[in-house]
């Protein structure tokens, strides 16, 4: 670096009247020497990586040694300066450090928290779903136990099991068709910092939405379908499925993509019908033209769990206290025991039970 | 030595008495932290080159620092701190990464 240019041969003055002497100079010693430099930001930039100062304070101190021989006072203030200053700079980084270290985790710990609460409950969720299933089924026991007593009650528990098969509330198994259907993959891009996918924005157009879902259902319903189930969830005929924002909820329950669709049914009918309705058509055309993933196939054995979420709105009893239906007001003056599993009729033949001080009318 | 010694204190320091830096210093703080690596090279490479002064160091380490902090700090006022920072940290990697080709050409003459 040539700085032979720079030699200080002023009286050293205060710094400000140094800062304004060298801003009016008009001293060509001590204008930047443009043209003989690069002229250019960049090249600069690419080229001096040195901070400047150091050429001119060792050109200063060359001439100084030249003149006068170097006190010993400047050197101790030197170091003492330059332990400050490293003094400082590992303050910075280790200040620095544990500001990122602490922070990081700290977002981390509270997603985990919430993933810890979310699978708390619905562990929660499915146990008592499966204490539920397990209580209907002793009670569908109890119950055909109690009607295969008389001729009517056998009439009558077999017309319960088919009104029972069509409002979902049996598990069922048999031969069937299983329909996958899948959102369009990631478009491939990667996230050139962290390698992870780019997650696709929920305009996309290759990502399923609640009416797709609906429509494969009737398509299926309208094929022949005897009960019908998507990721597991059995539909029941007041099922639900809508969205609630990215996710699509089925009777409440969120799923996601991909989506499998199980529906029993005789085989053989069921699936060239559903491959002909206009749904199959409609969604076999998308997958050429988003990407979306849609098949149907035979599936020999398929089992499809109870619905849930079925409670009784208008049975009554009969001749006994009414079921209270929540939130709406019966004319009954019954104040017994409202949930629906107690006030459920042990036999069919006659015998009622009253339950509650408030018998009926 | 010394300076060794006295970049070992400085972050057993800053390990030891758990500064709490405030919400709205947080964002400077990387870039800060180029700069003083920016600072801490030049100096390195300087006294490789026989011409460092520590005054010189002293003054560009926290005149780095603050310029760093405050240029960010102007863009953010201005709705382009992401990009201004994105530009402070180019400018001082190619200085580091400069000074440490010059420290590396001192040290391994190659």
């Amino acid at each position: 670096m040539n700085a032979e240019h720079l030699r200080d041969r002023r009286p050293r003055g205060s710094l400000w009247r140094r800062i304004g002497r060298s801003i009016t100079s008009r001293d060509a010693k001590h204008r930047p020497r443009l043209g003989a430099m690069s002229t250019s930001l960049l090249d600069d930039l690419l080229t001096d990586h040195l901070d400047k100062g150091y050429a001119e304070a060792a050109a200063r101190r060359a001439a100084r040694a030249a003149g006068t021989p170097e006190p010993a006072g400047p050197h101790r203030r030197a170091g003492l300066l330059l332990a400050l200053g490293l003094l400082l700079a590992g303050f910075l980084l280790a200040t620095a450090y544990r500001a990122t270290a602490s922070q990081a985790p700290e977002s981390a710990r509270a997603r985990q928290a919430l993933i810890h609460d979310v699978q708390l409950g619905s562990a929660t969720s499915d146990r008592l779903q499966r204490q539920a299933e397990q209580l209907s089924a002793r009670l569908a026991a109890e119950r055909d136990a109690a009607l295969t007593t008389s001729e009517t009650g056998d009439q009558v528990g077999k017309q319960v099991r088919q009104l029972e098969a069509a409002a979902a509330l049996v598990p069922v198994r048999g031969p069937g068709i299983t329909v996958l259907l899948g959102d369009a993959a990631p478009s491939g891009q990667v996230d050139p910092a962290t390698g992870q996918r780019i997650a696709v924005p929920s305009d996309d157009t290759g990502r399923l939405r609640d009416r797709d879902l609906q429509s494969v259902v009737n398509a299926l319903w309208a094929a022949g379908a005897e009960a019908v189930s998507i990721n597991h969830e059995r539909l029941a005929p007041t099922t639900t499925i809508r969205a609630a924002g990215e996710a699509i909820l089925v009777d409440l329950f969120p799923l996601s993509s991909p989506y499998t669709i199980e529906a029993v049914g005789n085989p053989d009918t069921l699936l060239p019908r559903f491959a002909d309705s206009a749904a199959a058509r409609r969604y076999q055309s998308l997958v050429g033209v988003y990407g979306i993933k849609f098949s149907a196939h035979r599936a020999a054995d398929l089992q499809l769990r109870a619905a849930t979420g079925t409670d009784l709105r208008y049975a009554r009893p009969l001749g006994g206290t009414a079921v209270v239906p929540s939130g709406s007001s019966s004319g009954s003056p019954s104040v017994g025991d409202r949930s629906p599993g107690a006030s459920t009729p042990t036999g069919g033949t006659g015998g009622t039970t009253g339950n509650g001080p408030g018998g009926g009318p | 030595m010394i300076a060794a010694l006295a970049m070992l204190a400085g972050v057993v320091l800053g390990l030891v008495l758990e500064p709490t830096v405030p919400l709205w210093l947080q964002p400077y703080l990387p870039i800060a932290v180029v700069a003083a690596l920016d600072a801490v090279f030049g100096g390195i490479r300087a006294r490789l080159d026989g011409i460092f002064d520590a005054k010189v160091f002293v003054i560009s380490f926290v005149s780095n620092v603050l310029v760093a902090a405050l240029v960010v700090f102007l863009g953010d006022k201005l709705g382009v701190g992401g990009q201004l920072s994105t530009g402070v940290v180019v400018v001082l990697g190619i200085r580091i990464f400069g000074n440490a080709a010059a420290i590396r050409r001192h040290v391994f003459r190659a």
